[in-house]
């Protein structure tokens, strides 16, 4: 395997760049590229044998096998690798959440239940050190969405804004993102008798009907939201700008009751999912599950109503005691059985990394390694509206691929190079550096 | 004294129990002795418990004891006879776990929210020196309702904290409180509920179970220290005082019970663990999933007293929520608790735990019942083997000579819900109940007793010897 | 009627025993044609494994099988030793943390497994036989731990691993100074606020005991020399165990992150006379490795997790590998019920994070492990001698896709994944048919209270319900079912 047919000084150059500045390690000096002699799955046809991947000005020119090379471009010589678009987070906090628990880092929900006017992008920080350690792990492209949880982080109120798609990769927002709104991140209302009161610290069991009447509540409030947006739209467009004053978060929801906008409804219990469904269809608003974790208890209805799922981390615990053991792992091939749309995601900052072992999981309890792939590369993308841009190596589109040395979902598996908008991007990060700072120590003195 | 009799044309029967009743209502006016203290219940059909049931038989109550039971006894003369045709006599029933006379906060036992405790020494939810018989309130209704029922006997039980205090055992009736107490330090009940709240001590069933072990074993040193003191106080350091040392030590020393929590099987086995560790006199509590584990329990010959609430669903959860296999195996299955432990030989008690009223107690007992708990082990659990479990076993719990004159004098099963109470004698006192008055429909007249007393609307009845 | 509650026994205990393979043990079972991964002496392919009495009796690729012998056949699939996770809270009845005071070494785990838990069987489904189950991190002195395996369907006492010895849980850093809690209204703060208090607690109580051993040890010399009336010392739950750490017979598991603290205990141990045991999470080990070596101590980490607190902003996920080329013993755990039940596959992220073998990867969860908690005679690899605790995949248990088959404790097969599977029927139609007899039920009392005229004699006093998780005799025990 050759090394990058590069010049030393740029490869220090790179090394400096990513110690100091995360997300910008990316080379300035060519945008032509030609990736060749890998295994190249396109994820749009059949992998070609001995492909090569032309990419220019952040876009991927060609893809086929005995292309001819440009004199200008940078020759990648991919023998015995391969070559797939790079991986698709759609569901993290990166860039909003830097270390959990320290509030100072982190900016993923704001204070209130309804916030449909904020977006994410506007908080993104592309220093994240999260970005970096990310991409390195074959992730080209995320969305942040606000108001969604990890496993170390609370989860919010019940619209907490919009989620941005950007590439990680780029100086400022600007040049990172790719689309600034892609959904309308709705936290589903729980009905819970068991809660954990932060006030006494003690676990409080409240009665059916009490909760129920606060869900009711919720639900509610959430419809008159979408009615007043409606009518909002209709006055703007109608009226005449004296006659309604301005309100932001009504604006922000126009787009979602106008069905141009999707929401991204987070539940995970079936009949929060049912009533979600039951919501979105009354509303006429375009729903995509998140997390998911029963939708195999209400599958049908989801096929029906065309609901695609971007599924939670599928490395979960059952819901329920006597929910078989394995259900989390197989339902993903669960859902693509019954004709549904699927997408991984980490629903994480520091766990972004793990997307492909999701998948890979997936795979092992059912999952076709085909539709698995496609589920951490392309599903995602035309869940929210980006096939256009990303998700296969097809002419035209963004330039974000990965050339790893084997199965990009095995555990084992090392991204060889990156590129993200057509740059060749290091995969260096935080974390190697350390690496390798901390292996170079002498020994103590005894 | 000056009686004036009623002038009547009825049935001499009638008019000598009339008599009779205004005598009573004069001696209680009067609050003072007097009431009758001889009694028989003639040609009744008597079930002792501690023998064969004796057909046609009489019991005999002389000064709050049985005088003497059988077919061919002697009757006093100066006893009021009773005449039980078609009636059976048991011996009182025992609850062997309420709070019945004691006083309730509205809202449950809420400790006082100060600085948690630190540790062990702070002694937190610590107050074995509270004894239920210092704080009887003899007001409380549930006694009545208790005793139509059948019941004379309850252990009452102090709540609040992991040493609440020490239960008393009394019986339903008397004048002053004091007249209620059989045993006034009957037992010391523990709870291993944490109530440190979150950063107190405290907080976790790990560090309560620590705590119990810690103060039991300050009560130990206690009681090796002492006396050692006290016998070379010039050359031995002070032992200091502590309330709890103390008056536990007096407690285990009088091999008092120590009743232990212990529901489920993980309870129950961590109960006989922790019981032949710390060496007490231990009785098991709750006992609902003894279903599974009756072979270890008849192997450690720790008693058990089995909670009668069985376990429900919760009525104002969530109706969708997902019940799961084991816990409805457990409800499904815990009613067939005492038959089980019956069956392998474990001594056990039953109460009510929490139940609303007696009319529960036995609908719950029939679940049991149903489930393979024979109506003499019903019976037995319910008297002699409680009263043996809370160490009165010589004194209550089966009609025998010498023993405590409770007794319940109904016209059938005392389990069957058709039954009714007509008697019941509490240490010797009489207590007849009538019957509850339908309420009345429009236009109907309620004929009059058999026996001319008039129906009244009551809750519960008023007897001879109040 | 004898009859039917016999049948209904034997009903009982056909279907009580969740799905759990009913424990056959006929003594003698043979592993067939499987590619062996003894971890200690190589791979073996078509190897077999015989095991007779929970042990494993013999290990090659050209066993026979004896007669009589219960067969299993392993043809294409991948054995491995059992997975021992080295940090875990699975298996405890009630809060993992006894937080109040500062040292909570009095509290004990083994007082409170929770045979029950459903997280042993689906750890036991992901290959785990044995656990180190540990008290939380809220104290820098927390509570005694003890090591079980994961002998699903056996009461509590069946669970600890015999001969193994007692631990107790130390914690370092943020956790134990509260800093990331929010302040609780009217509440005290509990000393330490900061990492100085930390250790000075730790070195409290190590004075404290090593007085309180002392005092004991003085009074056995006068008594044994015949004094009369002796006033013994009193007797301490909470220093015994610390007595114990000084006296070797109990390991300390300290959880731990920053490089200094980490140095700060070792240093602390020193004082007292002790070694640590395990450094547990670790992060920072890659930076002081050299330093955990010589002390002996072996590091039980994460494989990659990171930035949830300040103290693991750095951590790595080369932390495992780095740590082992400078020699520390490490092993790789989960602190999570979910995490338990994939360790294969992070312990095969190590390959991909600082080049270890896959051997090297694999002792990770298992020899390594055992060293650490001084089970290695009995437990973590597949040498004839050892318990039969094994893990059978239908692949490299490195790889991803891996999925158990069956996992084995003491030569008995406590999870089996086509039984599982096949047994999801039957359980499922027993629920709905208890299910269909509550609601029976149910409606059969609303009728009954409907029907009844006289409402029942209430006492005044409107007492109310109790709350679920009051305890009292009154109130009844909580602890619903099992």
């Amino acid at each position: 395997m050759k090394i990058l047919t590069f010049s030393s000084r740029a490869s220090a150059l790179i090394l400096a760049a990513s110690l100091a500045f995360p997300a910008w390690t990316q080379t300035a000096a060519t945008t032509s590229y030609a990736i060749k002699r890998g295994r190249v799955f396109t994820l749009a046809g059949p992998p070609i044998e001995n492909g090569t991947v032309l990419i220019r000005d952040g876009k991927i020119a060609a893809v086929g096998a005995g292309i001819a090379i440009p004199s200008d471009a940078q020759v990648i010589d991919a023998t015995g690798l391969e070559v797939y678009p790079g991986m698709f987070d759609p569901v993290t906090q990166i860039g909003l959440n830097e270390v959990s628990a320290v509030s100072a880092t982190v900016d993923v929900s704001e204070l209130g239940d309804y916030n449909p006017e904020l977006i994410a992008a506007t908080a993104v920080n592309p220093a994240s050190a999260h970005i970096p350690i990310t991409r390195a792990n074959g992730i080209t492209e995320v969305i942040a969405a606000p108001g969604t949880s990890g496993f170390d982080l609370q989860s919010g109120g019940l619209i907490d804004g919009q989620a941005s798609a950007f590439n990680l990769a780029g100086w400022t927002m600007d040049e990172m993102q790719i689309n600034r709104s892609v959904a309308m991140v709705i936290n589903w209302p729980s009905i819970q008798t068991r809660t954990f009161d932060f006030a006494t610290f003690s676990i409080k069991e409240k009665p059916y009907a009490d909760v129920k009447k606060d869900y009711d509540k919720s639900v509610n409030a959430l419809g008159d939201w979408m009615d007043r947006a409606r009518h909002y739209a209709q006055a703007k467009e109608k009226g005449s700008p004296a006659l309604y004053e301005r309100d932001l978060k009504l604006e922000a929801l126009v787009p979602v009751v106008e069905g141009k906008l999707p929401v991204l409804v987070v539940a995970d219990e079936a009949r929060d999912i049912r009533n979600a469904v039951d919501f979105c269809t009354k509303q006429n608003l375009r729903m995509i599950l998140g997390s998911g974790a029963e939708a195999w208890k209400v599958k049908d209805l989801l096929r029906d109503k065309k609901i695609p799922v971007v599924l939670g981390p599928t490395n979960r615990l059952p819901e329920q005691e006597d929910t078989p053991y394995d259900k989390p792992y197989t339902e993903p091939s669960e859902l693509f059985a019954a004709g549904i749309p699927i997408a991984f995601a980490s629903f994480g900052t520091a766990f972004s990394r793990r997307l492909p072992q999701y998948a890979g999981t997936a795979v092992a309890y059912g999952l076709p390694h085909d539709e698995a792939l496609k589920a951490v590369m392309l599903n995602a993308a035309q869940m929210f509206g980006l096939a256009d841009q990303l998700g296969t190596l097809e002419p035209g589109k963004l330039a974000n691929v990965i050339v790893t040395n084997g199965d990009p979902l095995e555990l084992q598996t090392q991204v060889r190079y990156l590129f993200i908008k057509g740059q060749l991007t290091s995969t260096d990060n935080k974390h190697r550096d350390l690496y390798e700072q901390y292996r170079k120590r002498p020994q103590p003195a005894r | 004294m000056n009686h004036r009799l009623p002038r009547r044309s009825v049935p001499m029967f009638a008019m000598v129990l009339c008599a009779a009743i205004l005598i009573g209502w004069a001696y209680t006016a009067r609050g003072e002795g007097g009431e009758p203290r001889y009694f028989a219940v003639k040609g009744a059909r008597i079930v002792p418990v501690s023998g064969a049931v004796i057909e046609n038989g009489t019991v005999v109550v002389a000064k709050g004891l049985i005088q003497a039971v059988g077919t061919n006894v002697a009757i006093p003369a100066e006893a009021w006879v009773i005449d039980g045709a078609g009636l059976t006599v048991y011996p009182g029933l025992i609850d062997a776990g309420t709070n019945i006379g004691l006083a309730q906060d509205d809202d449950g036992k809420k400790p006082a929210r100060g600085p948690g405790a630190s540790g062990p020494e702070d002694r937190p939810g610590t107050t074995p020196w509270r004894v239920a018989a210092d704080e009887l309130k003899t007001d409380d209704k549930r006694i009545e309702s208790w005793r139509n029922a059948g019941f004379t006997t309850v252990l009452t039980v102090p709540e609040g904290g992991i040493f609440p205090g020490q239960a008393t055992v009394i019986d339903l009736g008397g004048e002053r409180a004091g007249d209620y107490v059989v045993r006034p330090r009957a037992s010391v009940p523990v709870s291993f509920k944490p109530v440190g709240g979150f950063f107190g001590f405290p907080d976790s069933l790990m560090g309560t179970i620590a705590y119990v072990r810690q103060v039991l074993d300050d009560t130990a040193w206690y009681t090796q220290a002492e006396p050692i003191y006290q016998t070379n106080p010039t050359k031995t350091e002070r032992v200091p005082y502590d309330r709890t040392e103390f008056v536990l030590n007096r407690a285990l020393q009088s091999n008092e019970i120590v009743l232990l929590p212990a529901n489920n099987t993980i309870q129950i086995m961590r109960g006989i663990r922790l019981a032949d560790e710390w060496k007490v006199r231990a009785v098991l509590y709750g006992g609902q999933q003894g279903y599974e584990v009756a072979a270890a329990l008849a192997a450690s010959k720790i008693p058990v007293l089995v909670n009668l609430k069985w376990p429900e669903r919760a009525k104002d959860g969530d109706p969708e929520a997902e019940q799961n296999l084991r816990e409805l195996r457990f409800r499904d299955r815990a009613p067939g608790t005492p038959a089980a432990l019956a069956k392998a030989g474990v001594k056990f008690g039953l109460y009510s735990g929490g139940l609303e009223g007696p009319k529960d107690i036995f609908k719950n007992l029939k679940r049991a019942t149903d489930a393979g708990l024979t109506p003499d082990a019903a019976l037995r659990a319910m008297t002699l083997d409680s009263a043996d479990i809370l160490g009165l076993g010589d004194r209550l719990g089966s009609i025998a000579p010498g023993k405590i004159a409770n007794l319940v004098v109904a016209d059938g099963d005392i389990f069957n819900e058709k039954t009714k109470v007509k008697h019941v004698f509490v240490d010797g006192r009489w207590f007849q109940i009538h019957e509850e008055a339908a309420p009345e429909k429009p236009g109907e007249k309620k004929p009059d007793d058999d026996d001319g007393a008039r129906s009244r609307q009551a809750k519960g009845g008023e007897g001879v010897g109040r | 009627m004898k009859r039917a509650l016999f049948c209904a026994a034997v009903l009982f205990f056909t279907i009580c025993m969740p799905v759990a393979t009913q424990a056959q043990n006929p003594g003698t079972i043979f592993i067939q044609n499987a590619t062996l991964l003894t971890v200690t002496h190589g791979n073996i392919e078509h190897g077999s494994i015989l095991i007779r009495d929970g042990k494993i009796a013999a290990v090659g690729a050209d066993l026979k099988a004896p007669e009589g012998a219960a067969i299993i056949d392993a043809t294409g699939q991948f054995v491995m030793p059992g997975i021992i996770d080295c940090h875990s809270h699975i298996a405890v009845d009630g809060s993992v943390n006894e937080g109040g005071p500062a040292v909570s070494s009095m509290a004990n785990i083994a007082d409170v497994l929770n045979p029950d838990d459903i997280d042993i069987y689906r750890d036991l489904a992901g290959g785990v036989t044995t656990a180190n189950i540990l008290h939380g991190s809220a104290n820098p002195i927390g509570g005694q731990t003890v090591v079980i395996k994961l002998r699903w369907g056996k009461p509590a006492s069946d669970l600890p691993f015999q001969g193994a010895l007692p631990g107790i849980k130390f914690a370092l850093g943020e956790n134990p100074k509260r800093s990331n809690f929010p302040a609780l209204p009217g509440a005290q703060p509990r000393y330490p606020g900061t990492r100085l208090g930390v250790e000075e607690v730790i070195r409290q109580a190590f004075i404290e005991a090593r007085e309180y051993k002392k005092q004991w040890d003085d009074y056995n010399q006068r008594k044994a020399a015949g004094e009369q009336n002796l006033i013994p010392p009193r007797r301490n739950v909470q220093l015994d165990p610390l007595v114990g750490v000084m006296e070797g017979k109990r390991y300390v598991h300290a959880h731990c992150y920053r490089a200094d603290e980490i140095l700060m205990l070792i240093r602390v141990a020193n004082e007292f006379g002790f070694k640590v045991r395990t450094f547990q999470h670790v992060l920072e080990g890659y930076r002081i490795a050299d330093e955990i070596a010589a002390s002996g101590a072996g590091g039980s980490t994460f494989s990659d997790w990171w930035a949830y607190k300040m103290e693991a902003f750095d951590a790595i996920p080369y932390n495992a590998a780095l740590m082992t080329e400078r020699g520390v013993i490490v092993s790789v755990n989960s602190d999570d019920a979910q995490e338990a039940r994939q360790l294969n596959q992070e312990a095969a992220k190590s390959m991909k994070n600082g080049g270890l073998s896959a051997n090297d990867a694999l002792k990770l969860i298992t020899l390594n492990p055992a060293i650490q908690l001084g089970i290695d005679a009995r437990a973590g690899s597949i040498d004839v001698g050892k318990d039969a605790d094994l893990a059978i995949y239908n692949r490299d248990p490195l790889s991803v896709y891996a999925v158990v088959q069956k996992t084995l404790i003491d030569g008995q097969v406590y999870f089996d994944r086509q039984k599982d599977i096949a047994a999801r029927a039957t359980l499922a139609a027993e629920k709905q048919t208890l299910l269909d007899k509550e609601k029976k039920a149910a409606e059969a009392k609303k009728a009954e209270e409907k029907s009844e005229k006289k409402p029942e004699t209430k006492p005044d006093k409107k007492k109310k319900p109790p709350q679920d998780d009051g305890e009292s005799v009154q109130s009844g025990v909580a602890g619903g079912a099992r």
